[in-house]
């Protein structure tokens, strides 16, 4: 029988399944559809903004104890600060080998990166084209955008970096220099630089456009699976450092990270499959036996000795809520701490500093990451759960979402190995 | 016009966030600026067309392949890809069907046709010159993969063999298809084999087309037609447990969900039919999950060395939402040397791929998989369960086709892989 299926492929499902499948379990991946993968950045945040008052965070490392105090229920708190920063390790090697490598600051602060709005965001890991744009440095940018691309404002990025008081400019050119096609976006764009005579053509155009000292910040459409390839080539090209700035959805970066990590599980024997929604599961006592994903008849069961919960949250459609107030569950009907009246989801204000109670509701867990019953006994046996879903965190307030996502993910297949 | 109401399928695009992973991901739209991409033809065009308009907002549509890819990575469930296909029903309704379109829905009535003088059929379809005319008069690509009729039809075949046929207590109804009947039947012989060999009595009743070259043409009265012949014939089965099994994942996907969701059938019969039909390596693998599949495997050897053989999973498989069930099965036989395929699509996408306008487009689609193929360098066979994918992979890559069914007949020792007969 199958030793672990994981139900998610996000950051939290799939770093859990490499830990899994490296540790020699057999492991199959199943998930409704692509996630958030797609739409991230493609950046590890770990800690951006503090969850006890949403202050600017510079160490996330340095802020842990204190988090963990004032938050018990989080993530972070529950984990611990060596079991974070293990498992970060582990995604750095892991990157290493799958060619995207991610570094961060040296000193263990968050880097400042540009935002496709041109605000700093706070990232702990990025990848090698991302931090050539960190905001530490002060060597002068030009943003340049392309003609017709949607979502990407090289005069409103370059504003708002002035606005903070980076030196920065703002040029375009012509989008017939990758492509004569009347429609595009970010995606095919990217496939597109990986032709030699278009990313000759766009080196040189860059060339003659950049100033002397200066550093170019390009949306992020440098190559998809050559993208190694094309980050070096063009910076040749254009005798100048280059970086790219994270898009809107859909995000080169974040699907060059799925798909590295994708083709890393397939050739460890992990089986991913996308559009296999869970619409049942039977439990015998406290273990779960099977889920049930739909198909065009009867459902497919999937049995396994052990279950990984990696839905996500409200966005990533692990919780879901009606126009009652009632917020659940999705696959199992796991209590979850959010609140089940409408009048508590918001504070009346949008932008709250402590963010909307809604947000922060999950799944709550303890330290081997299985979800818990209100007598602090774990629900079922054989069931973990990592990610977006556990309680105690508004990971897109927070900007701790891949931090969190990566660490339980890891710390739930460590959970299951201490179970034997 | 064929009223449909919106029901499941429509309702799916409220549930579009448009992050527009589905267009990133459409094989389609990254080729041609024929095809805007899935969220703009489906959910969001949607919004602007109601039963009984006159004019349809939206004729680009008719470039969906319906390869599901968009379904299958939507996050959220929208049916991109059946919001496309009642699309272009609406358009059929508004503007008539082409003639070329017609032809191309009556499949099961070429096979018919053809079978009656198979060597003069051969020959009228398939020298130069009729395929110029075909191009310049109706609109079928001179390139594409059209099928050979074979010398005998499967009827026939049945019909000449019927006292070798197994009895038995263990019975499964066998849905063939139009393609198994005029073109392929080796692959029934194939199948046949294997289900026998594993102790059951196939029984194969009279059936008809399963409608979806139709429906995928948007002409949905006349695909009604025959799922409702289909029901008639086949319900009986299903009421007395029988399971119906299918080498086309096309057929098989029409029999559980295109035709009922499709038509908005939703009556006793036409359930009873979609539970109890199985995609023959659906219903294989939950025989070897049980423990039944005989596994007494010959090696698949050529040259002293295990076969090579690529694989790709087609399109149907995505939309029937169970995995890759012939290669979970085809994985038991030793000494085979499979390569499974992560590419998107073959690019022909049922119909698609034989309109001069679209034969480019579905290359480009298929390049992918092709190069795929190729890399593999020296492929014994390309195996994948779809007889048209089939086709255009062979065609692209000069590499022989092969249904998996055949590879696991000859596994068994019952079928000559090479020259498509039974031992």
């Amino acid at each position: 029988m199958l030793d672990l299926l994981i139900i998610g492929a996000g950051m939290a499902g799939l770093s859990a399944a490499y830990q899994a499948a490296k540790a020699g379990m057999s492991v199959h991946v199943i998930a409704k559809g692509q996630g958030v993968t797609h739409w991230h950045a493609g950046t590890i945040d770990v800690l951006g903004y503090s969850p006890i008052d949403r202050a600017p965070v510079d160490a996330p490392f340095a802020i842990l104890d204190a988090v963990a105090a004032a938050c018990p229920d989080h993530a972070y708190a529950i984990l611990g600060g060596d079991r974070l920063r293990s498992s970060l390790d582990s995604f750095v090697h892991l990157s290493a080998e799958i060619g995207l490598p991610y570094h961060g600051a040296q000193d263990g602060a968050n880097l400042l990166l540009p935002s496709p709005a041109g605000a700093a965001r706070p990232v702990f890991l990025a990848p090698e084209a991302q931090l050539a744009g960190r905001l530490d440095s002060e060597q002068p940018m030009v943003i340049v955008g392309f003609e017709r691309l949607r979502d990407f404002y090289p005069k409103l990025i370059a504003e708002n970096l002035r606005k903070q008081g980076y030196t920065a400019r703002s040029a375009f050119l012509p989008t017939s220099l990758i492509t004569r096609r009347q429609d595009f976006n970010n995606v095919w764009l990217a496939e597109f630089t990986q032709d030699d005579v278009v990313l000759a053509q766009l080196g040189e155009a860059l060339r003659g456009l950049v100033q002397p000292g200066e550093r170019i910040g390009l949306p992020a459409i440098l190559g998809m699976n050559e993208h190694n390839r094309v980050y070096t080539q063009l910076r040749q090209a254009a005798g100048a450092p280059i970086f790219e700035i994270p898009t809107l959805p859909p995000s080169v970066p974040g699907i060059r990270l799925y798909t590295a990590l994708r083709q890393k599980l397939i050739s460890l024997g992990v089986r991913v499959d996308i559009g296999m929604e869970v619409i049942n599961f039977h439990a015998d006592g406290e273990r779960i036996t099977w889920v049930e994903t739909a198909t065009s008849a009867r459902p497919l069961k999937h049995r396994a000795q052990r279950f990984l919960l990696a839905t996500g949250g409200i966005l990533g459609g692990g919780i879901d809520s009606d126009h009652n107030g009632r917020v659940w569950e999705t696959i199992f009907g796991l209590p979850i701490t959010s609140p089940q009246d409408r009048a508590t989801w918001f504070r009346p204000h949008f932008l709250d500093k402590t963010g909307q109670p809604v947000f922060r509701g999950g799944v709550p867990t303890a330290g081997d990451l299985r979800p818990l019953r209100g007598d602090g006994r774990p629900f079922f046996q054989n069931l973990w759960a990592a990610g977006g879903i556990l309680a105690g965190a508004d990971p897109i307030l927070e900007r701790s979402l891949e931090g969190i996502a990566i660490a339980t993910g890891m710390a739930a297949v460590e959970g299951m190995m201490n179970e034997e | 016009m064929h009223t449909s109401s919106l029901l499941s399928v429509g309702n799916t695009l409220d549930e579009c966030i448009k992050c527009n992973i589905c267009t990133s991901y459409c094989p389609v739209s990254e080729v041609t600026d024929r095809f805007p991409g899935p969220k703009y033809v489906g959910p969001q065009a949607e919004r602007f067309r109601e039963l009984g308009q006159e004019k349809s907002p939206d004729h680009s549509v008719d470039y969906c392949s319906g390869c599901r890819v968009c379904n299958e990575v939507c996050p959220t469930g929208v049916r991109i890809a059946e919001i496309n296909a009642r699309a272009r029903a609406q358009i059929v309704a508004d503007r008539g069907l082409s003639l070329r379109n017609r032809l191309l829905g009556r499949n099961e009535l070429l096979g018919k046709l053809g079978s009656f003088a198979p060597d003069l059929a051969n020959f009228a379809l398939h020298n130069p010159v009729s395929r110029v005319l075909a191009e310049k008069v109706v609109g079928i690509a001179q390139g594409a993969p059209l099928p050979r009729w074979h010398s005998e039809t499967l009827n026939a075949w049945l019909a000449r063999t019927a006292a070798q046929r197994l009895k038995s207590e263990r019975k499964v109804v066998y849905f063939h298809g139009c393609a198994i009947q005029y073109y392929e039947p080796y692959v029934a012989f194939a199948a046949i084999a294997v289900l026998e060999h594993n102790g059951y009595e196939v029984i194969v009743p009279p059936q008809n087309c399963c409608g979806l070259p139709m429906l995928s043409n948007g002409e949905f009265e006349a695909g009604e037609g025959y799922h409702r012949g289909n029901v008639a014939r086949l319900a009986g089965f299903a009421r007395a447990g029988y399971a119906i099994v299918s080498t086309s994942p096309s057929c098989s996907l029409t029999l559980k969900e295109e035709a009922p969701e499709m038509l908005d059938k939703h009556d006793e019969a036409t359930l009873i039919l979609k539970n109890a039909t199985w995609d023959i390596f659906e219903w294989l693998r939950e025989e070897a999950e049980e423990g039944r599949l005989r596994t007494d495997f010959h090696p698949l050897r050529a040259d002293g060395r295990p076969l090579v053989m690529p694989y790709h999973a087609p399109c149907q498989y995505r939309a029937h939402r169970v995995g890759k069930p012939s290669l979970d099965v085809l994985r038991l036989i030793p000494d085979l040397d499979l390569r499974e395929s992560h590419t998107r699509c073959c690019g022909i996408a049922g119909t698609y791929g034989y309109k001069t306008e679209k034969y480019q487009i579905a290359a480009d689609v298929g390049q992918d998989l092709f190069d795929f193929v190729l890399e593999q360098g020296d492929s014994d066979f390309v195996a994948c369960d779809t007889e048209t994918c089939r086709w255009q992979i062979e065609k692209f890559t000069s590499v022989a086709n092969r249904h998996p069914i055949e590879v696991l007949a000859a596994a068994y020792g019952l079928y000559d892989l090479e020259g498509r007969r039974l031992l």
